[in-house]
């Protein structure tokens, strides 16, 4: 018996211990998560909460390229993993040079506790880059996502390709 | 004998400083909560121990 009012404490230690590895795991799962998954060109690429929240990089930007005439599809997932529902408007415009050029979407998410809402818009090349872009030059844009105090930040290429493609027969 | 104990020494200190440099890394991106309870279990994981080594005649 007296040895195991002797571990007493060291068992309660190891609970402290296990109690703040829990709450390591829980409080990274919970909260609010949101996804980017676009194309540009041929390239698929997925921004996922954790890659947008690296301090290590500050301003952290990913960035896409298309061709002049592609359009590039964007899918915004928000992951509700809170015990409330979200609600929360959503608008995402377009910028050059620090100017706005136009809004793309504005639109209102709502998700319940625990579920996914999700926002699909097109980045037409043709809207935004003139048509004189020569070959080899190239026009940036900046898509700025704002949802709630959430901004995200994308910056697409645009350019018109060297080799020009055989349209299909 | 006495150089394998510092070097037992120079082991456990950079366990320590590893396990607390990660944990001061994704202490960052707790929430307020999670910070706090974080702080409270180490409080106790520590006064615990200090009580464990205690009855242990350190």
């Amino acid at each position: 018996m007296a040895v195991k009012h002797k571990n007493l404490y060291l068992y309660l230690a190891l609970a402290c211990f296990l109690g703040i590895i829990l709450i390591f795991v829980f409080d990274g799962y919970m909260g609010l998560h949101d996804t980017l998954n676009f194309t540009g060109g041929e390239f698929p690429q997925t921004i996922t909460a954790d890659q947008w929240q690296q301090r290590g990089i500050p301003d952290f930007m990913p960035s896409t390229s298309a061709i002049y005439g592609e359009k590039v599809a964007f899918t915004y997932v928000i992951e509700n993993r809170c015990f409330s529902s979200y609600k929360s408007d959503v608008s995402v415009t377009v910028w050059n040079n620090q100017v706005k050029l136009t809004d793309l979407l504005s639109t209102t998410v709502t998700t319940k506790a625990f579920g996914k809402g999700q926002v699909d818009w097109v980045f037409d090349t043709t809207q935004f880059a003139s048509e004189t872009l020569t070959t080899g030059t190239s026009a940036h844009f900046t898509l700025m996502i704002q949802m709630g105090d959430i901004q995200r930040k994308i910056i697409i290429d645009i350019y018109k390709d060297i080799i020009q493609m055989k349209s299909p027969q | 004998m006495k150089f394998e104990f510092i070097l037992y020494g120079f082991g456990i200190l950079f366990c320590i400083a590893g396990i607390s440099y990660l944990a001061a890394e994704y202490v960052k991106y707790l929430s307020d909560i999670g910070k706090i309870g974080s702080l409270l279990l180490t409080v106790g994981l520590f006064a615990f121990l200090g009580k464990y080594f205690e009855k242990l005649g350190w």
